[in-house]
This record gives structure tokens, C-alpha cells and sequence, in this order.
């Protein structure tokens, strides 16, 4: 391989350092910022248990939890119901900041979506692994939604 | 154990061995736990994923060094009169390619994903009731895994030295410049962490060329000896000075005109043939057999030795002397 090199020392303190200031994780397309004190865009298809639609009103156990953590950033929730093809490529596209609806940690949509971790403890889940699906690569978005569901719904 | 072919090793040699064998299997020990512990953390960064394949594929040349020794150490047969010294090459070969197609391959991804804008998603995880960034964690994994490649690859660098064995020597190579990859994965997961997702599929690049360049090296220098190249140094940076050793020891005999001789590498013994234009056409057969005794004598590599008498040199035959 290359020959060892004192830049990539150098370069390797410099990052560590980098780690120092700034807050760690970051979201490369900043949507905790915009969400908090904003607008949380929440896709949702229903689940038996977990998410219910009746007109407008989204209910049931899941989207509760998603209220609740709306809650602590201070935003207002907007639903838009739809199948998951749809709602996961909206989230790909920015378009939803967060999809949810009986989907487990089995899910396809790895590939066009973050996945947060499972939490079969949620009430209603009945067993299942259920996961709630972010924009790929929002990590400070993603550990904030966990921190909360870890709290809420115990991991 | 101490025998290569018709090859008996001496003693500093056979100790050697003994010692390499004992550190691949310490390696290879090693390298299994490292994958165990970076597939615990992997998570979605492409950096991560391509250090912990080459992980799995840098177990290629002690398998290959291991398997090859339990054929290497065979005496020769009718059907393999040269014995079987050549399997060190052949496992060196075969590690050689499996590194430049996974290397490629692995090159490809990180491309692939840059080009598609992957920006990689890493979550939390509780760890003793805390909520921890899981990059924390691969930075510190990476970190840690670090510290052994090397310090062994040093120790084995010295052996292949001793033991002139090449795969041995490529192996040492490789966990030297080790750290690089644990280096670049780090960044590659700082780069996540401040949001600069790129910088993943840019160490992942890096890791993967560094791949893919072992696998060059070493498929070029496994097929250079399979194609009976001049014999060099363990490191194939020099012609071996056997070479002029050997035709130095020729020209001081009295009955000798000209010499000149073909050596070739088997992998870690030498295969000789020494030319020799007498003074008078008559030889005894006793001074040819002194001759080749004395060959043999110079280093425990070349017990295979063949002197042959002619009228003329071969062309492509060696005649240097060493550098002095």
C-alpha cells in the first residue's frame, strides 16, 4: 500500500480536533434544524394497531409516539397518508422528513432510506421489530428521534 | 518439519519457520476477532464496510503460506522431481488475484456510491444506558484494531528475510501499511459525523486502491517467479547474489575457463544449473562433483545444483559477478 505518510497523521489529528467543536452528528441537509420550531412532514400508511386513518385525523399508537416527539422539538406535525412506495420515495426526494406505519427492521426500503433501530417494545407493535424510516444520512435527525423513542418507548 | 523438499533447513532457518508458522496462526486468530468486532459496529458507512472485507480477505496469504508448507516440506518424487517447493508460489498467486478482484471490486462501490450521492445514515446505540453515536464507537474499534498489524508485520518481515520466503514477505508488507485503512476508515466515519458524507465514499476509495494495489504487486511477483524469473532477494528488488557468488566460485577454480550459471527461484530454494568451459577436454568426474559440493556449500538454499560441462555458454545464461 502507499508509503506511511506524516499527513495522514496530520490529517487524522485535524479531524479528531474538528470532533472537538462541532456537534457530532451532523445532517448533511440540516433537517432537525428545520424541523425544530417548524414542520415535521410525516408519512404514514396505516397499520392495524399502530397507525389509523379516519378522513384527516391520523391516530393509533405510533402516530402518538410521532406527536410526542414533535412535541420536544417544539414543531407541528403534517401528515400525508399514502402507500410506502410513495411515501419512502417522497422521503428520498425531501419531501417528508419521517415515515412510519407498522414498518420492522425486515424492511426493503434499506436501500432509499435510514432506518432507526427496532422497537418492539411500542405499544401495539405486538412482537414485531417496528422501525420508523428518516432521509438517508441524517444522523443528528436520526440519534435525536432514537434518543426520544428510547425514552418513550424503551429500547 | 525442518525439511524443504531434498532441502534440510539449518538451524537458525528451521527456527524461523517455527516462529512463522506459530505467528500466522497468531494472526489469523488476530484477524478473526477484528471481523467479529467491526462486523458488530459495521453500520451503513462504505469506508467501514471495505476495511472489514479486506479484513477478511487479508487472511489470504497466511492461509495460503500454511497451506503451502504442508506441500513445500515434501521430498521430491518421480512424478514431482523438484519437489513441491512451487505451491508456495502457487498460493501466492492465488492470494494475489483474490486481493486485485476484491480491491476492484471494492473500488467500483465506492465510485458507485459517490456518484449516486449515498449519503450514509448512522444511528445511536445504548450502551450502558447511555445513548451513543454508533461512530463513536467504529472510531474507537478501528482504533484499537490498529495497534497490532504492525508490530507483527515487522516480526514477519525479519523471518521472510531469513526464511527468503516471498509470500511470507508480502504478508509483512501488507500489515505494515495496515494502519492505513483503519486510518482512512476513521475518516471516513469523521466525515459522516460532520456531515461531509463524501468523505465515506472517498476513504472507501482509498482503501479499496490500496486493495487493489496489493493485488497487483502481488500477482505481478508470484507470476514473475512462476515464470522462473532470475532468482532475486525476498523483497525482488535485487538480483540474488547467489548468482555472483556462485560464478565468482567457478572462475577461482584452476581447471575452469568460463562460467556461467541459470538460477531460478522456487519459492524458497534455488534450482541450479552451472555452465562451465573447461581447460582441457577431459574432466574427472571427481572434480565436477567437488565442484558441485562446493555450490551446495555456499548457502542452505541451493542444494538443487546441477554443473554442466560445455564447449560453449549458453547466451542466456548469467555470467555476472557480485557488486563489490
Amino acid at each position: 500500500m502507499l508509503k506511511r505518510s506524516p499527513l495522514s497523521l496530520v490529517a487524522l489529528a485535524l479531524v479528531f480536533a474538528l470532533a472537538g467543536c462541532g456537534s457530532i452528528p451532523a445532517d448533511p441537509d440540516g433537517t432537525l434544524e428545520q424541523v425544530t420550531d417548524g414542520v415535521l412532514r410525516v408519512g404514514a400508511s396505516p397499520d392495524d394497531g399502530l397507525i389509523s386513518v379516519a378522513g384527516n385525523e391520523v391516530s393509533g399508537d405510533e402516530a402518538e409516539l410521532v406527536e410526542g416527539f414533535a412535541e420536544t422539538l417544539n414543531a407541528r406535525v403534517e401528515w400525508t397518508i399514502g402507500g410506502e412506495e410513495r411515501l419512502v420515495g417522497q422521503l428520498d426526494t425531501g419531501k417528508l422528513d419521517l415515515v412510519v406505519g407498522g414498518i420492522t427492521d425486515a424492511t426493503p426500503w434499506v436501500e432509499s432510506a435510514g432506518v432507526t433501530r427496532a422497537y418492539p417494545a411500542m405499544p401495539g407493535a405486538d412482537g414485531r421489530n417496528i422501525v420508523m424510516l428518516v432521509p438517508l444520512g441524517e444522523n443528528r435527525f436520526l440519534g435525536e428521534l432514537e434518543r426520544f423513542l428510547d425514552a418513550a418507548v424503551g429500547e | 518439519m525442518t525439511r524443504f523438499g531434498r532441502t534440510d533447513l539449518p538451524p537458525e532457518q528451521a527456527r524461523a519457520l517455527r516462529q512463522a508458522i506459530g505467528i500466522e496462526v497468531f494472526t489469523i486468530c488476530y484477524t478473526a476477532v477484528t471481523i467479529v468486532v467491526v462486523a458488530l459496529v459495521l453500520g451503513n458507512s462504505q469506508a467501514m464496510k471495505t476495511a472489514w472485507i479486506e479484513d477478511i480477505f487479508s487472511l489470504t496469504p497466511q492461509v495460503a503460506f500454511l497451506v503451502a508448507l504442508i506441500f513445500v516440506r515434501r521430498r521430491p518424487t518421480k512424478r514431482f522431481p523438484f519437489g513441491l517447493h512451487r505451491a508456495m508460489g502457487v498460493g501466492h498467486l492465488v492470494a494475489g488475484v483474490a486481493l486485485f478482484v476484491v480491491g476492484a471490486n471494492l473500488a467500483f462501490e465506492a465510485v458507485t456510491g459517490f456518484v449516486e450521492g449515498d449519503h450514509p445514515t448512522i444511528g445511536t446505540i445504548v450502551l450502558f444506558g447511555q445513548n451513543l453515536w454508533l461512530g463513536w464507537l467504529m472510531i474507537a474499534v478501528m482504533a484499537v484494531i490498529a495497534i497490532g498489524p504492525p508490530f507483527y508485520g515487522r516480526y514477519k518481515l525479519k523471518l521472510a528475510k531469513k526464511l527468503h520466503n516471498k509470500l511470507l514477505f508480502a504478508d509483512a508488507d501488507m500489515a505494515k501499511a495496515d494502519w492505513h485503512t483503519n486510518a482512512a476508515s476513521i475518516v471516513g466515519v469523521m466525515g459522516i459525523g460532520l456531515g461531509i458524507w463524501w468523505l465515506d465514499s472517498a476513504a472507501a476509495l482509498f482503501i479499496s486502491l490500496g486493495i487493489l494495489w496489493d493485488g497487483v504487486k502481488n500477482t505481478k511477483a508470484a507470476v514473475l517467479d512462476l515464470m522462473d524469473t532470475r532468482a532475486t532477494s525476498y523483497d525482488q528488488k535485487h538480483t540474488h547474489p547467489l548468482i555472483g557468488q556462485t560464478n565468482e566460485l567457478l572462475g577461482g577454480l584452476r581447471w575452469v575457463r568460463k562460467n556461467a550459471v541459470r538460477m531460478r527461484d522456487e519459492g524458497q530454494v534455488f534450482h541450479v544449473e552451472a555452465y562451465v568451459v573447461p581447460h582441457k577436454s577431459r574432466v574427472k568426474l571427481s572434480t565436477i562433483e567437488a565442484a558441485e559440493r562446493a555450490i551446495v556449500g555456499l548457502d542452505w538454499k541451493v542444494q538443487d545444483v546441477n554443473l554442466i560441462v560445455v564447449s560453449e555458454l549458453p547466451p542466456e545464461a548469467d555470467a555476472s559477478l557480485p557488486d563489490r
